[in-house]
C-alpha cells in the first residue's frame, strides 16, 4: 500500500514545485469565484440597461420619458444614435432597443395617440424582456397622467380656470401620488442566500471539477515523456499501484481546488450551514475521484500530450453540456435520456439538492452510488486498457 | 561450468509486420558482463525490454534467477535493475530524492533507501550534488544518476542500455570503473553499446544482433580471432564484417 502513496506524494510534490502550475490551479478557483461575485454581486435584484434612440430630441414628452426611466433604481439609460442602434442590433450586440419616434411629443401635446417602438432580435432576450416591461410601466404611468390631465381639463372647461393652472395643480397631485402611492409594494428578502448563486454554483463546481480530467489524463503521458514510466514498470510497482497513486494525487489536486471554491462561496454568499458545507465537500471529493478515474481512462489510451488534452477537453465539454450546466434539459426528451450518461448530471443533482434545496446526503444516495460506481469501474477499466494498448504493459 | 543466471529461449516479438526480435536465445552466467551489440534497429532495446519485464514476448521465455518473466514477473523485478538508454529521471527533484524514490519502488524501506542512495551517489562521485536539482545537472551527471538509480535495491542483474551515450571522457571513465567494480562484486550485467572499444574492455562475452537475430556470440577475443590476429583486429572490424557497411537509419 505504501508504493501508491509514494507515487501520489511524488506527484503532489512535483505539482507543488511547479510554481506556475501551482499558482494557476490555486488562483483559478479564486478567479472563478470573483467572476461569480462580479456576476451576482451578492445580490439577486435585477439591474439592466435600456438602450434608447431618441429621434424626438429635446421635445418635452421624450425628455419626460427619459427622465422617468432614469429615476428607476434598477435601470440605466443609454442613448444611442439611430445608425449605432441599427448596427448593434444587426450584429446582435444588442437584443432590444427603444425608439422614440420624431414627433412623439407633438402628437401627445395635440392630444393624438403616439407610439413608441421596441426593436428586438428574437424575443429580445431575458434582460430585454424585463427592460421592456419596466419601460411599459413608465409609459403607462405617463399615459395615465396625460389622460387625467386631459379629463380634468375637459371637466373644468368653461369655468374660468386657466389651462396652465389646471395643469400645474393636477401635476402636483400626480407627483404626490407618485411619491406616496395609495397602493405601495414592500419587498421582503427571505433568508440570506441569493437564489441565482445557489442555482448556478452547482453547475460551476461540477464544471470546475471536470478540469481534473484534463490534469489526470496527462499523468501517464508525462511519465512516458520523462522516460520514467518504463523505468517504474521494471520496479516492484505494479500497474494497479501506479494507477492508484496517480488517482490519489489527482483527487487531492481536484479536491483542493473545489474546497477553495466552496469555502469562498460559504464565507461570502453564506450558502451553507456547517453540515451542508461538509456534505457539499464530500460530494466534491467523490466527484473529484470519479473525474480522476475518467481522466485515467483517457491517460491509458493517450500516447501524446495533445491526444490526452484534446480528448479530455472534448469529453469534458460533452459531459458539461449533457449535465445541464448551461441549460436545463426537459424531462422525456432525447437529450434527457442522453444526459443520464453524463456524470455531471448526477453531481449537479447532488449539489443542487444540498445547496439549493436544503437536502441532505440521504437524499442523494443514487447520485453518490453512481459516482462511486464510476470510480470503481474507471480504475479497473483504465488498468485493463493500459495493459492491452500497444506500448502498455 | 558457470551457473546461468539469465536464460533467454527462442524469443520472438513483432510490432505489426516488423519482427523486432526473431528467435533470440542466449544465456548470461552469474557475475558475467554480457555485451549485446548491433546496429540501430537490430532489436537490442526490444530484447532488453522483454528481459526487464516491460514487454511480453510473442513466443519464447526468459528465466532470471530461475524465475520466468512470463509467469513470475514480480520475482524477476526484485532481481533486476535497469538503466535505460534515454534518461529516465524526475528532473524537478534532487538527485537524492530521485534515488530514494526509486529505491522505495524497488522495495527498500525509507531508511535503507536513503542510506543506499548516499552510497550510490558516492560511487558516482556526486555526493556533493546530492541535494541539487537534477534539472541543473550536466549531461554526464544525469547519466551517472541514471546508472545510480538502476543500482537501487541491490539488483543481481543489471541492464545497461548504452549508458555512456553523449558524455565526456571523465564521466565515461567513471562509469567504466563503476561497472568494473560491480562486476568484481559479483553482479551480472547485460550491456549494450555502439562503442566497440567499450565492449572489448568490459564484456566477458558479446552477442552481435542484426535483423532481430543473434548472428555471432563469443568472447571478444574469440570473435576477433575469427577474422585475423586478435592483437591486430578490432571488435569494430568484426562488427562491420558481420553486419555490413550499409547505413541503417
Amino acid at each position: 500500500m505504501i508504493r501508491p502513496i509514494l507515487v501520489a506524494l511524488l506527484e503532489v510534490r512535483t505539482y507543488l514545485q511547479d510554481k506556475g502550475d501551482l499558482g494557476f490551479s490555486l488562483l483559478l478557483p479564486i478567479v472563478i469565484f470573483a467572476l461569480m461575485y462580479g456576476a451576482f454581486g451578492g445580490q439577486s435584484q435585477f439591474h439592466g440597461t435600456a438602450h434608447v434612440v431618441d429621434e424626438d430630441q429635446g421635445a418635452p414628452y421624450s425628455a419626460l420619458l427619459l427622465e422617468r426611466l432614469g429615476e428607476l433604481e434598477n435601470l440605466d439609460v443609454e442613448l444611442l444614435s439611430l445608425p449605432e442602434a441599427d448596427s448593434q442590433l444587426e450584429r446582435s450586440d444588442l437584443l432590444m432597443v427603444l425608439y422614440i419616434p420624431n414627433g412623439f411629443s407633438d402628437k401627445l401635446a395635440s392630444g393624438e395617440q403616439a407610439q413608441l417602438v421596441f426593436k428586438q432580435r428574437g424575443n429580445g432576450g431575458q434582460e430585454g424582456q424585463i427592460v421592456a416591461s419596466l419601460i411599459r410601466g413608465v409609459v403607462e404611468e405617463i399615459s395615465q397622467e396625460l389622460q387625467v390631465q386631459s379629463q380634468v381639463k375637459n371637466a373644468l372647461a368653461g369655468r374660468g380656470i386657466s389651462q396652465d393652472h389646471i395643469q400645474i395643480t393636477v401635476q402636483k397631485f400626480l407627483d404626490q401620488e407618485r411619491q406616496y402611492p395609495i397602493v405601495g409594494v414592500r419587498e421582503e428578502t427571505v433568508g440570506t442566500s441569493p437564489d441565482l448563486v445557489s442555482q448556478f454554483l452547482p453547475g460551476i463546481v461540477t464544471m470546475f471539477v471536470l478540469f481534473a480530467i484534463t490534469l489526470s489524463s496527462r499523468a501517464l503521458v508525462e511519465e512516458r515523456k520523462k522516460g520514467t514510466l518504463e523505468r517504474l514498470l521494471t520496479t516492484r510497482l505494479s500497474v494497479g499501484q501506479l494507477f492508484v497513486g496517480k488517482f490519489l494525487a489527482n483527487v487531492c489536486r481536484g479536491f483542493v481546488q473545489t474546497f477553495i471554491l466552496l469555502t469562498l462561496a460559504y464565507m461570502v454568499f453564506r450558502l451553507f450551514t456547517p453540515l451542508s458545507f461538509v456534505e457539499a465537500l464530500l460530494i466534491a471529493l467523490i466527484f473529484s475521484a470519479a473525474g480522476s478515474t475518467l481522466g485515467l481512462i483517457i491517460a491509458s489510451v493517450a500516447r501524446t500530450e495533445d491526444q490526452a488534452v484534446w480528448t479530455s477537453v472534448t469529453f469534458t465539454m460533452v459531459m458539461v453540456m449533457l449535465g445541464g450546466t448551461f441549460f436545463s434539459i426537459s424531462e422525456g426528451s432525447a437529450l434527457y435520456i442522453a444526459s443520464k450518461a453524463s456524470i455531471n448530471t448526477y453531481a449537479n443533482a447532488a449539489f443542487k439538492t444540498i445547496i439549493a434545496q436544503g437536502g441532505s446526503l440521504a437524499d442523494v444516495g443514487l447520485e453518490l452510488g453512481v459516482m462511486a460506481g464510476v470510480i470503481v469501474v474507471g480504475l479497473v477499466l483504465s488498468r485493463l486498457i493500459f495493459r492491452v494498448m500497444p506500448g502498455g504493459k | 561450468m558457470a551457473e546461468a543466471f539469465l536464460v533467454a529461449q527462442d524469443l520472438h516479438k513483432s510490432f505489426n509486420d516488423n519482427k523486432a526480435v526473431n528467435g533470440v536465445s542466449f544465456t548470461i552466467d552469474k557475475g558475467e558482463i554480457f555485451g549485446l551489440l548491433g546496429p540501430n534497429g537490430a532489436g537490442k532495446t526490444t530484447t532488453i525490454r522483454i528481459l526487464s519485464t516491460v514487454l511480453q514476448p510473442d513466443r519464447g521465455d526468459v528465466t532470471i534467477g530461475g524465475y520466468s518473466v512470463r509467469d513470475n514477473a514480480d520475482a524477476v523485478r526484485r532481481r533486476i535493475g535497469v538503466c535505460p538508454q534515454e534518461l529516465a529521471l524526475y528532473v524537478d527533484l534532487s538527485a537524492l530524492d530521485n534515488l530514494v524514490f526509486f529505491g522505495r519502488m524497488a522495495g527498500l524501506s525509507g531508511k535503507e533507501a536513503r542510506a543506499q542512495a548516499m552510497a550510490n551517489l558516492e560511487l558516482m562521485g556526486l555526493t556533493e550534488r546530492a541535494k541539487g536539482k537534477v534539472d541543473k545537472f550536466s549531461g554526464g551527471m544525469k547519466r551517472r544518476i541514471n546508472l545510480a538509480i538502476a543500482l537501487m535495491g541491490h539488483p543481481e542483474l543489471l541492464f545497461l542500455d548504452e549508458p555512456t551515450v553523449g558524455i565526456d571522457p571523465q564521466s565515461r571513465n567513471n562509469i567504466y570503473e563503476t561497472i568494473e567494480g560491480l562486476r568484481d562484486g559479483g553482479m551480472t550485467i547485460l550491456y549494450t553499446t555502439h562503442y566497440m572499444e567499450e565492449a572489448n574492455r568490459l564484456c566477458n562475452r558479446v552477442a552481435i544482433m542484426d535483423g532481430g537475430k543473434i548472428i555471432a556470440m563469443d568472447t571478444p577475443y574469440a570473435l576477433k580471432s575469427q577474422i585475423g590476429s586478435p592483437e591486430q583486429v578490432t571488435l569494430e572490424d568484426v562488427f562491420l564484417r558481420l553486419t555490413g557497411r550499409s547505413l541503417r537509419d
